[in-house]
């Protein structure tokens, strides 16, 4: 018995076929070259020329090796994969169309992914035009893989960061083909010269791929071609299918306590110079908005797959909105934590004063107190600005479900109910009794949260919608599988942002309740925009290459 | 350059590379690095010290892989660049062969059932228990009480050692394997056509014929390497499918007869007729290598187009195009696959092709030939050394010569060889529900899963006194329900030849440790034969190349002589070897393994017209036509096709599911494929779960709307644990063979829950 195990343990492969090994030694030059020296260009790119993956539709009939081949031959993990091979299906009953399509990066012309990128971890070759990521540059935002129409950017969990093809670049060089090429049964993929001006007429004449999402956005350059004329009705397999995207936690928490900062930072302003005096303590009211962004940054860290290299963010800045957004919070930061400080200094000198005694003869009071209302205002500016980069993050992704309308309605309604809920809830628990109170605050915020129920309801129904367009595949999303955060959602939308600012308005609390009231309502809303932010991301349907039956 | 630029070039370099690091420990992680033996660049994980090159494990393509190796051991592979059949090329499922080895839930112990679970006890423990059972069974109700089922999954040596040691050795008299479901019909067909189980072709043939006429076969997804070969076809051939579905295979060929489900035998009958009819036959190869045609014609005459339109919904200029295709192609090859064999009349439909193959004179020459492409990768050992229908290397139980044959070269005494042929798989399932079979050897495979009808199959395993399965995983569907479990090494794990399509003899090698106390089959069957106490029976059968070498001894003179291939290593050599190769066959090795088109790497049959029938001459065989076994009815209005459904899975998925590749590259859940119209008449939408319903089971499947199948038809998918609750168990008379294709149902909307 034990000498069966043992022989089966033992490996002897090498020595009993040995002589065979030693032949081989001697080939340093691929042997597959031979196969694939068709599927490669004869000449580098010229200015205004790029590579290219050529694919042939009459040639690729869905076997997948390139996909298995490009994880193999790039030395993959085990649960990614950086192309793809979907199926596109249609025609008539007495003539019906199906086409597999075999996908991986584009290469871009105008890449969303390079754009996007806030530490600059992309590059195009200026030469092959390839899009290359820098791995070790990469700190895990994942923002390329929202901004990339084609789901080519593939987050690596175990390294936190994103990894993409290449069009195996290593290989290329030194005149081998990529892994995809070289492993198509069919050689249906190859790599060509391609010119980048016919890339944008492509692009203008609306040509790319049918069923996969609309060039002009980032001109990939893939060459689909094929010798019979599709249909027009071609549809992804995935076509109809609708499933949860990921949730993105620290982002949902990021942009709901942002809001929320920037929103009751500008709102106890706008009331002080309304009513001519702060309403409540000045300095609760900036703290909360400080203690809320702090809240909101030590999340959005956490969303990166490697927090330490965080200060990268604001590297992309000429090109990216995420870079913008950082920078702007950043300072926004800076301008809320230090407003609050000198407020401090202003209404508490006495236990600061060994503070003020390290400057010296310096009038560090005088000064505070001059700087303070440009230091307010700028960082109410500064706030607002900061918000509006937030929606530009996602408006620049030019999803659909992410336009400017929604992304903005969403946000700034946001800032605005929660801004207010907050700053009269600060206002009751601090101000002075018998002052009067900021009642146009409910105002708002029955307001904001009655338009925001109104189109959240109004985008619910469109699931009824005969069309399968975005709204409706959310609609059966959020009515589907996450029924249960879109029914949290709406009551507690109802509850905390129409109720309770409602029953107040019509005088039907006692005034003894408001309190508590308010400070349920404030949390009950809080609860309900999380909530919202939550489905922001996962009822939104992923943008990308016309996929297989999942 | 002033040095005062150099310095600044330096310090902006420093700058740049602090604020952006273009290289580090990721980017290293990916570089590829030439990895030599003319592997070209590969990551440095895979970078082997040797390769070696050994055939799948999964279909009958036969694929060389070459495996990167460590110390010996598997890091990798990637396709062999000049292995004969594939041509550096591998489809899903053989680049991920490694991955299954890896996967969870490997049988690392041998398991007992004890008071219901399965509990862990030592080999010795085991086979004591099984040995002590299957005595105890065949002294109480007879030899014939006990059997097995086998595999075309395992290494012919393997195949052999399991029937010989459960026949010869330990008396058993039923054992069959589950080629039954896939194979059995071609067999049969080729058997009594050619007077030998003898698939004529090699792969070269896709790439010499002007005309390839493709029979339920779905190649591109199913065999994906050999649609490689018919891409590197330089004749631009017309490619013909007849196939209900627009397959992917459908797509890309140049003609698609989407025939109704299971009337091909009637479409070719009259593809027959009317080739005849026009006198587009060739009347020397009927006269001088065919036997029966004059009946042949007399019987299709009953079969004009007019009757192939109504039965086939073919239009009728269709038809004619196809005759005229196979009429004016110079080299026209047919090739079938399960589209055929899984029929209720598969064999007769099998034989009506080899029929038009005959008739036209499409035999032998290159580019030609009635051809049928096999399932599994070693269903061609099986077919001739399982000893389960036929006794060792084709030869029947029922003839003594043969049986004395087998003892002489054995040196068993004869009365040790059984003289009746075990019963069909089907048969020893009905065995076991009439209480005659009690206890049941499963050797990797899974009918838990598989088998047609599983209601009635589990009905059966259920009634066992003893069930032992043999497995790599010890969570298959079947394994969960024996009573004991035999942990097995899997592909990879182990040594041993397959058989591919071809005929092509290719090796496998141990190039990984297989987990735990798992063995090798072929070591379980030694340990068996010890337990069993015929141990020195068996001496001679040490290791797989010993018992090649008996192989070799039991080919000598018979149609697949093997005796001129001398050892492994000169299969290694040669990147496997055809059968026949009788001894003194030259094999023509003057550029060795590197060269991929020489002659000894290609070879067909019936060069000469001369078949293994006593008459040298092939036979012409038909059949009426018989209706569907389960056909519609208006309350299972909609017939369900099932078959292969993507290229990266494997039959019930008890090794590529453990591939996070090829699980993520094909469907999650069970799926069903229907017509537009059928969805709107049955109130369906697409994506949609929805039960399906046969007269013996209901399952869920989410809907798949596509024109690619017609109306009145639905396709399941094989690889899903539920979808053969529905199928109905209707089996060719010949072959035995399941006829999966084919039965009644019915699709409706969930009750809302």
């Amino acid at each position: 018995m034990s000498a069966l195990l043992a022989e089966q343990a033992t490996l002897t492969v090498v020595s009993r076929f040995s002589q065979l090994h030693d032949a081989q030694d001697v080939h340093e030059a691929p042997l597959k070259e031979k196969y694939y020296r068709d599927l490669l260009p004869l000449s580098q790119p010229r200015a205004g020329e790029q590579l290219a993956f050529e694919v042939d539709l009459d040639r690729c009939t869905g076997c997948k090796a390139c996909v298995s081949a490009c994880h193999t031959l790039n030395g993959l993990d085990d649960k990614e994969l950086w192309r793809s091979v979907g199926l596109l299906h249609g025609g008539t009953q007495a003539a019906p169309v199906q086409q597999t399509v075999t996908s991986a990066c584009h290469h871009c012309v105008d890449p969303a992914c390079l754009n996007g990128c806030p530490t600059r971890a992309y590059e195009k070759d200026p030469v092959t035009g390839i899009v290359k990521h820098l791995d070790d540059q990469c700190f895990g935002c994942q923002y390329c893989t929202l901004m990339c129409p084609y789901d080519a950017p593939k987050f690596n969990p175990a390294r936190g960061i994103v990894r993409k093809c290449d069009m195996c670049s290593g290989r290329l060089a030194h005149g081998e083909a990529p892994a995809c090429v070289q492993a198509c049964p069919s050689g249906a993929i190859a790599i060509r010269v391609v010119s980048q001006s016919s890339i944008v007429a492509a692009s203008d004449a609306q040509r790319f791929l049918p069923g996969a999402p609309a060039p002009a956005h980032t001109l990939p350059s893939t060459q689909y071609k094929t010798a019979r004329a599709l249909p027009n009705n071609l549809l992804p397999a995935d076509f109809y299918s609708t499933r949860p995207e990921h949730s993105h936690p620290p982002l949902v928490v990021m942009l709901t306590l942002t809001q929320l900062s920037v929103g009751a930072f500008v709102l106890a302003l706008w009331m002080e110079r309304v009513h001519g005096h702060a309403i409540g303590n000045a300095l609760a009211h900036a703290v909360l908005a400080a203690v809320m962004l702090l809240l909101a940054l030590a999340a959005s860290i956490f969303h990166l797959g490697r927090p330490t290299q965080a200060w990268r963010a604001v590297l992309g800045l000429r090109t990216s909105w995420l870079s913008r957004e950082a920078l702007v919070f950043g300072l926004y930061a800076q301008g809320v934590v230090g407003y609050c400080a000198l407020l401090a200094l202003e209404l508490f000198p006495k236990p600061l004063e060994p503070v003020l005694a390290l400057f010296g003869r310096v009038p560090v009071r005088e000064l505070a107190r001059q700087i303070l209302p440009y230091l307010r205002h700028g960082t109410a500016l500064i706030g607002v600005l900061g918000v509006y980069c937030s929606v530009m993050v996602y408006v620049a992704t030019r999803r659909e479900h992410w336009s400017a309308t929604q992304t903005g309605l969403k946000f700034f309604g946001s800032t605005l109910t929660l801004g207010a809920a907050a700053v009269f809830c600060v206002a009751l628990w601090s101000v002075a009794p018998g002052m009067q109170l900021p009642t146009e605050l409910l105002d708002l915020v029955l307001a904001g949260a009655s338009v925001k129920l109104a189109l959240e309801l109004h985008a619910l129904q469109l699931v009824r919608d005969v069309r399968s367009s975005t709204p409706k595949r959310m609609a059966i999303v959020m009515l589907g599988e996450l029924r249960g955060w879109t029914f949290t959602r709406l009551t507690t939308l109802l509850l905390g942002g129409v109720g309770w600012p409602a029953l107040m308005l019509a005088g039907w609390l006692p005034s003894s309740a408001w309190q508590g009231f308010a400070t349920l309502g404030l949390v009950l809303l809080l609860v309900s925009e999380l909530c919202e932010r939550y489905l922001f991301f996962r009822a939104a349907p992923a943008s990308r290459m016309p996929g297989a039956l999942r | 350059m002033s040095n005062d630029d150099k310095e600044r070039r330096h310090w902006t370099h420093k700058l740049s590379q602090l604020l952006v690091r273009r290289e580090g420990p990721f980017t290293r992680e990916l570089l590829l690095e030439p990895a030599k033996f003319g592997l070209g660049r590969m990551p440095s994980s895979l970078a082997p010290d040797a390769t070696t090159t050994m055939v799948c494990g999964f279909c009958s393509t036969g694929c060389g892989l070459d495996v990167l190796l460590r110390d010996g051991k598997a890091v990798g592979l990637t396709p062999a660049a000049n292995y004969p059949v594939n041509l550096g090329m591998a489809c899903p499922k053989g680049w991920e062969a490694l991955a299954p080895l890896r996967g969870a839930n490997r049988a690392t112990t041998p398991l007992i059932r004890r008071s219901g679970k399965l509990v862990p006890v030592s080999w010795d423990q085991a086979i004591f228990h099984m040995v002590e059972r299957f005595k105890a069974i065949g002294a109480e109700h007879g030899p014939g009480a006990v059997a097995w089922l086998g595999t075309g999954q395992l290494a012919t040596e393997e195949l052999a050692f399991l029937g010989a040691l459960a026949k010869f050795g330990m008396g058993m008299i039923h054992g069959d394997g589950n080629t039954r479901q896939c194979m059995a019909t071609a067999a049969t067909a080729y058997k009594q056509a050619f007077g030998f189980d003898a698939p004529p072709f090699t792969y070269a043939d896709f790439e010499a014929s002007d005309v390839i006429v493709l029979i339920g076969s779905n190649l591109c997804i199913a065999h994906p390497i050999m649609w490689e070969r018919i891409c590197r076809n330089p004749h631009q051939p017309s490619i013909v499918v007849i196939d209900p579905r627009t397959t992917e295979t459908a797509m890309a060929a140049t003609q698609h007869c989407a025939i109704q489900p299971k009337s091909d035998l009637v479409l070719l009958y009259a593809l027959a007729h009317e080739l005849i009819r026009r006198d587009w036959i060739d009347h020397g190869y009927i006269a001088r290598h065919t036997t029966g045609f004059e009946e042949y014609a007399q019987h299709v005459a009953e079969f004009p187009l007019e009757r192939a339109v109504q039965e086939t919904g073919i239009a009728r200029e269709q038809l004619e195009q196809l005759v005229r295709t196979i009429h004016e192609g110079k080299r026209v090859s047919f090739w079938w696959t399960m589209g055929v064999n899984q029929s209720h009349q598969g064999t007769r439909t099998a034989q009506a092709i080899i029929a038009l193959a005959l008739m036209t004179g499409n035999m032998g020459r290159p580019g030609t030939g009635a051809n049928s492409v096999t399932g599994q990768c070693n269903a061609m050992g099986s077919r001739l050394f399982s000893n389960t229908t036929n006794l060792l290397g084709g030869r029947e139980f029922t003839d003594e010569v043969g049986r004395r044959d087998v003892a002489r070269i054995l040196g068993f005494p004869p009365a040790s060889i059984p003289s009746q042929p075990s019963l069909a798989y089907d048969q020893i399932l009905e065995g076991i529900l009439a209480n005659k079979i009690k206890a049941l050897w499963v050797v990797a495979t899974n009918p838990a899963h598989s088998w047609i009808n599983q209601h009635d199959l589990r009905e059966a395993l259920s009634r066992l006194d003893c069930l032992v399965v043999q497995d790599m995983y010890h969570d298959t569907e079947t394994a969960q329900l024996a009573d004991v479990v035999l942990p097995a090494a899997g592909w990879g794990e182990k040594e041993g030849t397959f058989i591919n399509s071809e005929r092509r003899i290719g090796l496998i090698k141990r190039v990984s440790r297989a987990p735990g106390q798992a063995l090798a089959d072929f070591h379980v069957f030694r340990l068996v034969a010890e337990g069993w106490g015929v141990g020195d029976m068996f001496r001679d059968w040490s290791s797989p190349e010993a018992v090649f070498q008996i192989l070799k001894r039991l080919s000598r003179g018979r149609p697949f002589d093997i005796t001129g291939i001398d050892d492994y290593a000169m299969l290694d050599r040669h990147g496997g070897v055809q059968w026949p190769c009788p001894e003194g066959t030259l094999l023509d090795t003057a550029d060795g393994p590197a060269n991929g088109h020489g002659r000894e790497h290609e070879r067909r049959l019936f060069e000469d017209g001369r078949y293994f029938t006593p008459d040298g001459r092939a036979k012409f065989l038909t059949a009426q036509p018989k209706p569907l076994p389960e056909g519609c009815t208006p309350a299972y209005p909609l017939l369900l096709l099932t078959g292969r459904g993507s290229s990266s899975q494997w039959h019930t998925q008890t090794r590529t599911r453990h591939s996070a590749v090829l699980a993520r590259l094909s469907p999650s859940e069970l799926y069903v494929e229907l017509s537009p119209e059928d969805a709107q008449r049955y109130g369906v939408a697409p994506d949609e779960i929805v039960s399906v319903t046969s007269q013996r089971a209901s399952v869920h499947a989410r809907t798949f709307v596509t024109h690619t199948v017609q109306p009145g038809q639905v396709f399941m998918p094989m690889h899903y644990p539920t979808m053969n609750q529905l199928t109905f168990a209707a089996f060719d008379p010949h072959s035995r063979q399941p006829a999966y294709k084919a039965c009644a149902v019915r699709i409706e909307r969930l009750a809302p829950a």
